[in-house]
């Protein structure tokens, strides 16, 4: 088993059917699917065109997701995604109503969004020692702030989301949206799971230190995601402007950074890092999405969607927590099968 | 074997949580009322109206969303998911008047019948308007008050918003051109309109200048929620034999409300909330079944009264006057301060 250099590699993916179902990433599929069901059942309007047709204004959120996890699985946290994407579709919005073109503008917002990303990651790397929960706290304070002061406080700024029509466009009934988040989805595992970098990421998340020792650069890829988080929230802006088409300060994506967390932890991505996939949040975020969608569709006050997904959230941490602990017991009682490092 | 088992709880208790979810609501709906958001007090009275009207007339497929929060974004979510559901009608108290604009467009080319209350949107994305009070009844309640409370002769003075307030000015000039118009109001003077501009603290020492400067003053009127309630308290504090009236908030006025000296103000007014939203599930009724259409000068029946689609001022869009607005004095103002 042991390699030339002492390590063993145990991770072989052994694929069994039992497997699969028992993973966490297993269990979201066939909760996806329960509440896909119990949907169809409980309301005749939960078919595909509707669920397409109120899709997309829950959707723009996933395309945080994946970046935030990458932050997550470093055992970090960025709390400041929902004031990026309201200050990208401010700027957007004054560069749309200042008569630049699509493409210009759509760099903006994306531009506004990196930047408010790197500004996070040059605060964190330039003073590693400050936790990244305050430093995100200020800045989405500051974010907000400055569309406020841009916006003025109470007013919106209007914008005519016909000049996004490319945004909001459909092919059948499944929105374009859908589609980007598939493809950024796809994009943002294969960086996870086959590239060096994403393994760099469960390093960091797992022993900073030992990261550190190993030759990581740490700092270099703490940037990089918080730079990425950024981009993405401003791309989530982007197609939430083709479905609100006013931005005010207070309102622009408050609250965004809370519900894609949630739908991480949800994915089983554990938030002292170093653990979950991809593939568990894309689920996880679609399961949430699916559920708010149902219970609107059978009219559940809006309250008690929140308290729903809450309860749901709540169980989900409870039950990886407690296959953790299992897990260790296991391990205790079995010494040989672990390999000596 | 006992994640297994974790993972079938889960699954069962997310299927069931949408089934026992589900059992709440009865069939299809029909007629929606979209509140501004929950736990806005006097919301909840416009759906209470809603649903009352609704049950005065039979009707069991209505569904009243409050939105999570106030915001656009939570009103748009509601409106797709009432699309998706192939409602008829849609009766909605906007928290943006032009933001909801691409959404309930879109409600429209599915056939749903728009109609707004309490807060309108642009006049081309909705059918009708139900106004809580009209600028005319508004100004004639006001002027009948400060007869009222003033014997019918002597001194008055307005309190009033800012000086390019307009509602205020709407309702104070209307105030004047009645009083100009009808020689029962002959005896009355009104010797100043003063500006509080809408903070408690300008417009408490306007009210104590008004005092100075007129010391035959008999009545205040500040048809602001904010003058009304500094002026209030100037008044009680001071003991004062100058009354006032306005319109406020009863939540905000209750301790400056009675009929004796230690009371500053007989009685005031704003809208019945409850009233409004009845009104909008009669005009949603009509609306689907055709008896009006949006457009100004067609009729309709809520309970016994007739109410008309009038234009709104300046434009041929149309609008439902609930009334004269709604009066609240000592009989009643321990009731609705509890509302809003």
């Amino acid at each position: 088993m042991a390699g030339k250099s002492g390590r063993t590699i145990s991770a072989v993916p052994v694929r069994s059917w039992k497997k699969l179902i028992l993973s966490w990433e297993g269990a979201l599929v066939v909760i996806f699917i329960a509440v896909l069901i119990a949907g169809r059942i409980m309301s005749p309007s939960f078919n595909l065109n509707s669920v397409m047709f109120m899709m997309p204004q829950y959707l723009s959120q996933l395309f945080i997701v994946f970046p935030m996890a990458f932050v997550l699985i470093m055992g970090e946290i960025d709390i400041s995604v929902g004031s990026i994407a309201c200050l990208s579709a401010t700027t957007a919005c004054l560069a749309a109503n200042a008569g630049l073109p699509l493409p210009l503008m759509i760099l903006v917002c994306l531009g506004t969004g990196l930047a408010c990303g790197a500004l996070n990651g040059f605060v964190l790397t330039v003073w590693p020692e400050l936790p990244p929960m305050i430093v995100t706290l200020g800045t989405q304070i500051i974010f907000r702030g400055i569309s406020e002061v841009v916006i003025g406080a109470g007013s919106s700024l209007k914008y005519d989301s016909d000049n996004l029509s490319p945004f909001a466009a459909t092919a059948g009934p499944v929105p374009v949206v859908f589609f980007a988040v598939v493809v950024v989805a796809v994009l943002f595992m294969i960086l996870l799971s086959k590239t060096t970098f994403g393994r760099r990421l469960y390093a960091i998340g797992s022993n900073r230190t030992a990261a550190k020792y190993a030759g990581i650069g740490v700092n270099r890829v703490r940037f990089i995601v918080y730079a990425l988080a950024g981009l993405m929230a401003a791309l989530c802006a982007l197609f939430l402007l083709t479905q609100i088409p006013a931005v005010k300060s207070d309102e622009f994506g408050k609250g965004f950074e809370m519900n894609v967390i949630a739908m991480c932890v949800f994915g089983g991505i554990a938030t002292t890092g170093g653990k979950g996939n991809l593939f568990g949040a894309f689920i996880a975020g679609m399961t949430i999405v699916c559920m708010r969608i149902a219970l609107g569709l059978i009219n559940v006050n809006d309250n008690v969607i929140t308290i729903v997904i809450g309860v749901l959230l709540i169980v989900s941490v409870l039950i990886s927590g407690i296959s953790r602990f299992k897990g260790k017991g296991k391990a205790k009682k079995k010494p040989k099968s672990v390999t000596a490092d | 074997m006992k994640k297994l088992t974790a993972l079938l709880l889960v699954t069962v208790m997310a299927a069931a949580i949408l089934v026992s979810c589900g059992g709440a609501s009865s069939g299809s709906a029909e007629y929606a009322l979209v509140t501004k958001a929950s736990g806005n007090a006097y919301n909840e009275k416009e759906a209470e109206g809603f649903v009352a009207a609704m049950k005065a007339q039979g009707i069991t497929s209505y569904v009243v969303k409050h939105p999570e929060k106030a915001t656009v974004d939570a009103q748009i979510a509601v409106i797709n998911s009432l699309i998706a559901q192939g409602v008829k009608s849609i009766a909605i108290a906007a928290n943006d008047a032009n933001a909801l604009s691409a959404t309930l467009k879109s409600a429209k080319e599915k056939g749903i019948k728009i109609l707004t209350l309490d807060s309108d949107v642009a006049v081309a994305d909705r059918l009708t308007f139900c106004n809580q009070a009209g600028v005319q009844e508004v100004g004639q309640a006001l002027i009948d008050a400060v007869y009222d409370i003033a014997s019918g002769a002597g001194e008055y003075a307005i309190l009033s918003a800012t000086s390019q307030a307009t509602n205020q000015n709407a309702w104070i000039d209307a105030m004047k051109a009645i009083a100009a118009a009808d020689s029962k109001y002959k005896d009355l003077t009104l010797v100043e309109v003063a500006y509080g501009d809408d903070e408690p603290q300008k417009s408490t020492d306007q009210t104590q200048a008004l005092l100075q400067k007129y010391p035959n003053l008999k009545v205040i009127c500040a048809p602001t929620t904010v003058g009304i309630m500094a002026a209030a308290k100037v008044l009680q504090d001071k003991k004062s034999t100058v009354k006032l009236t306005g319109l406020g908030l009863p939540s905000e006025m209750a301790a400056y409300i009675g009929n004796d000296a230690d009371h500053s103000c007989p009685y005031m007014f704003l809208w019945n909330p409850i009233d409004l939203g009845k009104l909008a599930a009669y005009a949603s009724v009509a609306l689907v079944k055709g008896d009006i259409d949006g457009t100004v000068g067609g009729t309709f029946m809520m309970g016994e009264t007739q109410y008309k689609l009038t234009a709104v001022e300046g434009t041929n869009a149309s609008e439902i006057i609930l009334g004269p607005p709604f009066k609240f004095d000592p009989s009643n103002i321990n009731e609705w301060k509890e509302v809003y």
